[in-house]
């Protein structure tokens, strides 16, 4: 696969503190998701043991629908980011705003407004039969949808991370390859391929993870029992049966999995390039190479936006009713307070991370201070829920009361593995291409961080902070156990609208947290480039 | 908990030792669904009729849904703060029952539309599970199963996953209590039309609203709510020849309760005409006692052919062999 330039020890800074940080924080998340089961599994003791060739049948069916999910997503996510990195249009800024939006869209709102285009009376469906007077026969059930949905919500991920790393090209090396003349594969391969490939293994972990652990999504769009993945196994454990012990097995299964399928991305090391401040600079392209990402663009950019749009033109009517409700304000004031809070913490999280693994050099020790971390991802939700309602028990703590606390700490775990994904690459890149620079220079940690890294990553950061902020916007959370009718989020205001019968508040709703997720999206990045330059 | 134990110890050393709170109004903790305690269900006006009466203080404690309050309960044990589950039904009850937290509820149980001689719980509203369709879209809906198995198989449905969602279980023991050793075979004939089997209520009715299917599994109940709320009267639901399988929601009282008498109160109060007025139009459910024209008409009348069960607690303690066995007809 990847051909790894060796490493050389000698050419990056040591930082201990920078790595007893990252152990700290790896081994905190360790022992808290270890203490979660250890709880579930003094609550309810040694289960049954599920049976072995069913859950063999569920793996395999869930690691082919993420695998699959996995592999189209990044495909979907290089080919924008190619044809954003070359393309410069009005309202480009709204797509990627748009694009970076998808990811934190509840899943169950990017499946209804992938059924509002693609269903049985969708919008397509209606302007083919306009078009040719029978309804046509296809359905967006099925694996095929399930995909679909994910790359909806992970591919725009993959394109907004992967358009940040060609932004990043030093605009020296472009205007060398443009002098040499190279042709648009070319350029491709000798100037994109590399800065992309190091995002690679990091941003298909965690796609891989998503995907993997994706519940609501696969038994709406997967059109019946056929297609099943091991969460929906997980919770009927624990709702149906209230078999903890199962529950608990079954998430080991599912984490030793995931576990696996980390090790080995994070094994492939970054490859070393140099990288600048985030600076899209101008590159000129053959016509055919232009019309081709013009093309890319419109195709992808439809499948990808067009169902958030739908979201928003049907949520939009109905908002005017929406902000007349007395429960709104709560739960918005809510919602943007944990979001704030959360986000801040997982950039902070993020960058204990990012640095402390950017000054480790032994694959190993990469491994253990990265893949704790994306951990979270592999916990099936139902048992997360689970022990965390049972850890804040079992130290007296008031549930309802610790509900907003949990919140917070839980999506900033969530954000980590995406500002991992995020802040790993450039930080990586650095250490490796400047690290004898930086080395002979003798800088101290914080002075190489002011002066050296923040500047280069600062986009980047915004990019965390937007992601954070709106990921914990959308999240349904994890206190399912915790609840009380004093206490909302937008999110969880959606779900009871939608389970009111009250179809039109949720849309509202679902519009509404789109339109907050686009708005930070396009101004947070704005708004920190601004920011004086520390160099300055 | 420790914090707690402490606070006694160190309270009782002093002489101080009293109920937490005196000057204050005694509270009664109920832990019910998130739905009938959030702004548009029952909770609400429940809870301010019920503390008119009762110079106390009525607290919802939510989870996700019935069965996970439930779930919450036994996770607590005797420990729990809740005085009352609210919300559990027929199918779930007698594994509520044989968890040995609850109390008989020692509470008179007369003048309803049932017959109800449990001893544990008290019933508050039923409802059927029924396939609901669009009047203008579906004129001839079939009339029974074996109906809707024999339609093309472009007509679609949408129903609940059995494994996370009450009404998906519901379905499964509609068709074992209707069809018996038969039951296989029904499923396996519905197989075709099943569009889509999403986790919960909530994204199957939306499917369905939004065209996916031409039914979706839920309550005889749901035409009123599109009739009443939505002044829309084009909804309705297929009435099936093999009869009915009806989902009695009940409440019943913690045996480690310190607030009997308050619980036992409000479970009275749950079936008295007034509290019973407020949830036709706030739960979407039939009233266990005739209310008069406090019933909007769009409820009409529930339907009369009602499967009845021999043994409920040996069918409820099935049910998990019968999800499997409709899974695997499905798969």
């Amino acid at each position: 696969m990847l051909r790894l330039p060796p490493f050389n020890n000698s050419t990056i800074p040591p930082h201990p503190r920078r790595q007893i940080a990252g152990a700290g924080l790896a081994l905190i998340v360790t022992l808290g998701l270890v203490g979660a089961l250890l709880a579930i599994l003094a609550a309810g003791g040694v289960g049954t043991a599920p049976h072995g060739g069913a859950i063999l049948a569920l793996v395999g069916l869930t690691t082919l629908q993420a695998g699959l999910s996995t592999l189209v997503s990044i495909a979907v996510g290089m080919a924008l980011a190619w044809a954003l990195n070359r393309l410069r249009f009005f309202g480009r800024g709204v797509v990627i705003a748009l694009l970076s939006a998808a990811i934190v869209t509840p899943g169950i709102v990017v499946a209804f407004g992938l059924i509002s285009v693609w269903g049985r009376a969708g919008f397509i469906a209606d302007a083919l039969t306009a078009l040719t007077g029978t309804r046509p026969d296809f359905s967006i059930f099925g694996l095929g949808g399930i995909i679909f949905a994910h790359t909806i919500l992970d591919g725009a991920f993959a394109a907004r991370v992967l358009l940040a790393r060609l932004d990043a090209l030093p605009p020296a090396r472009l205007k060398l390859g443009q002098s040499l003349g190279l042709r648009a594969v070319e350029r491709f391969l000798v100037l994109d391929w590399p800065a992309l490939r190091g995002a690679l293994p990091g941003l298909a972990a965690v796609i891989f993870l998503l995907a993997f652990t994706s519940f609501p999504i696969v038994l709406m769009l997967g059109g019946g029992p056929a297609n099943q993945t091991i969460e929906v196994a997980i919770y009927a454990a624990v709702r149906l049966d209230f078999d903890l012990g199962r529950a608990v097995l079954l998430a080991l299964v599912q984490i030793g999995f995931c576990a696996l399928i980390v090790s080995v991305s994070a094994l492939l090391r970054p490859a070393s390039l140099p990288t600048a401040p985030s600076q899209p600079s101008r590159w000129r392209d053959s016509r055919p190479a232009r019309l081709g990402a013009v093309l890319v663009l419109l195709g992808l950019g439809f499948a990808l936006l067009s169902p958030l749009v739908a979201v928003l033109v049907e949520g939009i009517p109905a908002l005017p009713v929406l902000l007349t409700r007395p429960t709104l304000a709560p739960a918005l004031l809510a919602s943007l307070a944990i979001a704030s809070l959360s986000s801040l913490l997982a950039v902070a999280l993020g960058l204990i991370a990012a640095l402390a693994r950017a000054s480790a050099t032994r694959p190993l020790v990469r491994l253990l201070l990265g893949a704790p971390l994306l951990g979270y991802l592999a916990v099936p939700a139902m048992v997360l829920a689970l022990g965390a309602f049972l850890l804040v028990r079992n130290a007296g703590l008031d549930p309802e009361r610790a509900a907003p606390f949990v919140l917070i700490l839980a999506n900033a775990l969530l954000v980590l593995p995406f500002a991992l994904a995020t802040l790993g690459p450039p930080l990586d890149m650095l250490a490796q291409s400047r690290g004898r620079l930086l080395r002979s220079l003798r800088l101290s940690g914080t002075v190489q961080f002011f002066a050296v890294e923040l500047p280069l990553i600062r986009a980047d950061l915004a990019l965390v902070l937007a992601l954070g902020f709106c990921f914990s916007l959308g999240d349904l959370g994890i206190i399912a156990l915790f609840g009380t009718d004093q206490f909302a989020t937008l999110p969880l205001m959606m779900m009871r609208a939608l389970g009111a019968y009250r179809s039109a508040d949720a849309a509202a709703l679902a519009a509404l947290m789109l339109l907050i997720s686009g708005t930070v999206f396009t101004v947070l990045p704005r708004l920190i480039a601004k920011v004086p330059d520390a160099r300055a | 908990m420790l914090k707690r134990m402490f606070l006694l110890v160190a309270a009782s050393c002093l002489g101080l030792a009293a109920p937490a709170a005196a000057e204050d109004k005694p509270v009664l903790d109920v832990y019910t669904y998130d739905g009938f305690a959030a702004e548009w269900g029952p909770g609400p006006l429940l809870r301010a009729g019920f503390e008119k009466t009762c110079a106390c203080t009525v607290k919802f404690t939510t989870a996700e849904d019935a069965i996970s309050t439930l779930r919450k309960v036994q996770l607590e044990g005797p420990a729990t703060r809740a005085d009352v589950v609210l919300g559990l039904d027929t199918a779930t009850a007698p594994e509520a029952r044989a968890t040995g937290l609850f109390v008989p509820h020692a509470v008179p149980v007369n003048g309803l539309v049932m017959a109800w001689d449990d001893p544990d719980f008290v019933p508050f509203d039923y409802g059927y599970f029924a396939f609901v369709y669009d009047t203008t879209k579906l004129p001839n809906p079939p009339k029974s199963f074996e109906d809707l198995i024999a339609m093309p198989d472009s007509f679609r449905i949408v129903i609940e996953d059995p494994r996370s969602s009450t009404p998906g279980l519901g379905l499964v023991n509609w068709i074992a209590a209707a069809y018996g050793d038969r039951a296989a075979e029904i499923w396996t004939g519905l197989k075709p039309h099943i569009v889509s089997m999403p986790r919960g209520w909530s994204e199957a009715y939306g499917l369905f609203l939004k065209g996916e299917a031409d039914m979706v599994l839920s309550y005889t109940t749901s035409p009123a709510y599109h009739a009443v709320a939505e002044n829309n009267p084009n909804y309705a639901y297929a009435e099936f020849t093999e009869g009915f399988f009806p989902q009695i929601e009940v409440a019943g009282i913690l045996a480690s309760t310190d607030q009997l008498d308050l619980a036992r109160a409000f479970l009275t109060y749950l079936m008295s005409p007034e509290a019973q007025a407020i949830i036709p139009t706030t739960n979407w459910m039939y009233p266990v006692r005739d209310i008069g024209p406090a019933l909007p008409a769009a409820f009409g009348s529930p339907p009369t052919k009602i499967i009845a069960l021999d043994d409920e607690a040996d069918f409820a303690a099935k049910a998990k062999a019968r999800v499997d066995a409709a899974l695997a007809a499905v798969q």
